[in-house]
């Protein structure tokens, strides 16, 4: 690893960090309040049969418990948008976008082997999701005292949480660095990863509204974020270990594939 | 000792042939970059690499810097491989990229601050670089995406420089400077020369290569076709001449060293002087010249006459197989040993000459 490299991702994302984090926070206190606003009414409402249950059951949350709520929270596309911005968005570009702007020959100009700058960048990017999931937590103990739920929320799970959530976005985030250190362009390492990222969170998404589509689920990275029974002190052990096997693949191919790969020169 | 050597070197780029091919199968989709390239660059000297576009300068720099992997032959830096100790070999060398992008939303000081850790070697020759390319305190706290094209190749030319490298390899490190600032730098490169550095000089302004490079490599489609001396380069060259007598003009036919003897409507004899210019004097001592010149040798027109039967294009990016399969020039590519004759560059011509 480099620590000069290190040094200066950190200046230039850590405003961009600073924003996502407080907006992350924001939303993430929103959900116990949303839970405690309207949680036994729509739990009214949803006993009443007027609303499917699949409905209630999206990605893996509800509104009916605060920890249903949070789970909502973490598969909600404002949080998936904004943990992807540094999974998806900064590690496509980290190489591929430098490579494509041209400075990716002068920073390898120098004496760093390609796999120390890729590792770098990985141990940078799993800083910056680690950061964003914690702002998260914290933002949920902010609206749960805020509301008067914190009795509810059992805070000693949330680290938990916080793992379940870093193997996810690790292994998109590993996907990511892993396109962008295959391709001469950011196009098709952002394309790659925004596909494989969309396409596997519907797939978690249908299968909670459409039985028929159940099965397809296991094969969606989101599927094996299962933060509301974790908070409920339930881990599929199985889900951790497999987001951790489809990043550590993922890991493994980048390490392979950049140093052996050539780099003409940019056009 | 040399600072640099290739040995075959080679880069195709592009798919991997099967083994086997079909009857009729014609080779397609790889471009062979750079044909069997062996050169010696010697410590403490400026090497010119010259080459039109696309006749594989950028991609010998890359494969001597570790961007690309050779598809065969081998290469060294200092001694050190490089494909095995890249990165301790551009702990020693500066590079320059042709065309360079910079981080633009960093000031000047902190890219050459940034660039300057990355290396790991004190930026000792910092101050003085800024000061001779005129850049100062103030701009450097500019942003580079405010920078013009000029000042932005002052910033590469400074980040390749700064840590006083052993060797230093500049692609095209002119392009953008005004002519003072081109003169400032060809200063810098007399000063490192003098230091005992090595300068590996990549450019197609055959004017800069003449006025700073000891020796120079001249490649057309990924293959060397000279390798020797810029003033024997010039030596050889045949140089033009005019000359005004009055009186009986001088038979100049039979004189060695002269060619292309034509006698102008006004009178003026011209005609094209190779090698010793004594037999030449000699000839027209007995006569009355009234006017006389002898155009000094370009490098332009060395280069020129070695191009002569190029096709227009002079590249090898359009994976030209038929091109690229004609056999590598035999003494064109000498892997030349420390302190070896130059190569003479009459056998690959007529071998490397295009169809």
């Amino acid at each position: 690893m480099s620590r000069t490299l290190f040094l200066h991702t950190w200046r230039t994302q850590r405003t961009k960090l600073l924003i996502i984090c407080v907006a992350m926070a924001a939303w993430s206190s929103l959900l116990p309040v949303i839970y405690q606003s309207f949680g036994s009414q729509m739990k009214a409402l949803v006993d009443s049969g007027i609303i499917p249950k699949q409905l209630t059951d999206f990605g893996g949350g509800d509104v009916f418990s605060l920890g249903g709520a949070i789970a909502l929270g973490y598969v909600h596309p404002i949080a998936i948008i904004l943990l992807a911005i540094f999974a998806v968005g900064f590690t496509t570009s980290a190489v591929a976008g430098e490579r494509q702007r041209g400075t990716l020959e002068v920073l390898l100009a120098r004496p760093l082997s390609r796999r120390r700058v890729y590792v770098t960048l990985l141990v940078a990017t799993l800083l910056f999701i680690g950061i964003v999931l914690a702002s998260a937590s914290i933002g949920t103990v902010i609206g749960a005292t805020i509301v008067g739920v914190i009795g509810d929320l059992r805070v000693e799970r949330l680290p938990m949480l916080w793992l379940n959530g870093m193997l996810l976005w690790s292994a998109i985030a590993a996907i990511g660095l892993a396109a962008s250190v295959s391709f001469d362009r950011l196009t098709p390492a952002l394309g790659i990863t925004v596909a494989i990222t969309i396409v596997s969170y519907f797939l978690d998404i249908l299968g909670s509204l459409w039985p028929d589509a159940k099965g397809l689920q296991p094969y969606s990275l989101f599927h094996h974020l299962t933060a509301r029974d974790v908070l409920n002190g339930t881990v599929d052990v199985l889900g951790f270990g497999l987001l951790a096997a489809v990043a550590a693949v993922a890991i493994a191919t980048a390490l392979i594939v950049f140093p052996r790969r050539d780099l003409a020169a940019p056009s | 000792m040399d600072a640099l050597t290739t040995t075959g070197l080679t880069k195709h780029y592009g798919h991997r042939e099967p083994p086997i091919h079909p009857p009729g199968h014609k080779p397609a989709g790889v471009v062979r970059a750079l044909a069997n390239l062996s050169i010696a660059v010697h410590e403490g000297e400026i090497f010119g690499f010259l080459g039109p576009n696309g006749a594989g300068k950028s991609t010998t720099i890359r494969l001597l810097l570790g961007y690309l992997h050779p598809t065969a032959g081998s290469g060294s830096v200092f001694g050190l491989d490089i494909v095995r100790d890249s990165v301790e070999i551009r702990r020693r060398v500066g590079y320059l990229p042709g065309g360079i992008a910079l981080y633009d939303s960093l000031t000047g000081e902190r890219l050459l601050d940034y660039l300057g850790d990355l290396t790991g070697r004190p930026s000792v020759r910092r101050a003085e670089l800024l000061d001779r390319l005129e850049l100062s305190a103030r701009t450097l706290r500019r942003q580079v995406r405010d920078y013009s094209r000029g000042m932005r190749q002052k910033i590469g030319i400074v980040q390749a420089l700064q840590h006083d490298p052993e060797l230093a390899i500049l692609d095209e490190p002119t392009e953008g400077l005004d002519p003072l600032m081109q003169r400032a730098f060809y200063g810098i490169l007399d000063d490192l020369r003098a230091a005992g550095r090595t300068i590996f000089f990549s450019s197609h302004i055959l004017s800069e290569v003449e006025r700073v490079c000891d020796r120079v490599a001249i490649v057309r489609r990924g293959q060397l076709v000279a390798l020797e001396d810029v003033a024997r380069l010039l030596e050889r060259r045949k140089r033009n001449v005019e000359l005004r007598v009055s009186g009986d003009p001088p038979r100049l036919d039979d004189v060695p060293g002269v060619s292309g003897v034509t006698v102008l409507a006004d009178g003026r004899i011209a005609c094209q002087l190779d090698g010793d210019v004594g037999p030449f004097l000699a000839a027209i001592a007995g006569h009355r010249v009234t006017d006389l010149t002898i155009e000094p040798a370009h490098l332009e027109e060395a280069f020129l006459e070695l191009y002569e039967d190029a096709e227009p294009d002079g590249g090898v990016d359009d994976g030209d197989a038929g091109q690229t399969h004609a056999p590598s020039p035999p003494e064109a590519s000498p892997a030349e040993p420390p302190e070896a004759p130059p190569a003479e560059p009459t056998a690959p011509l007529t071998t490397t000459a295009a169809p």
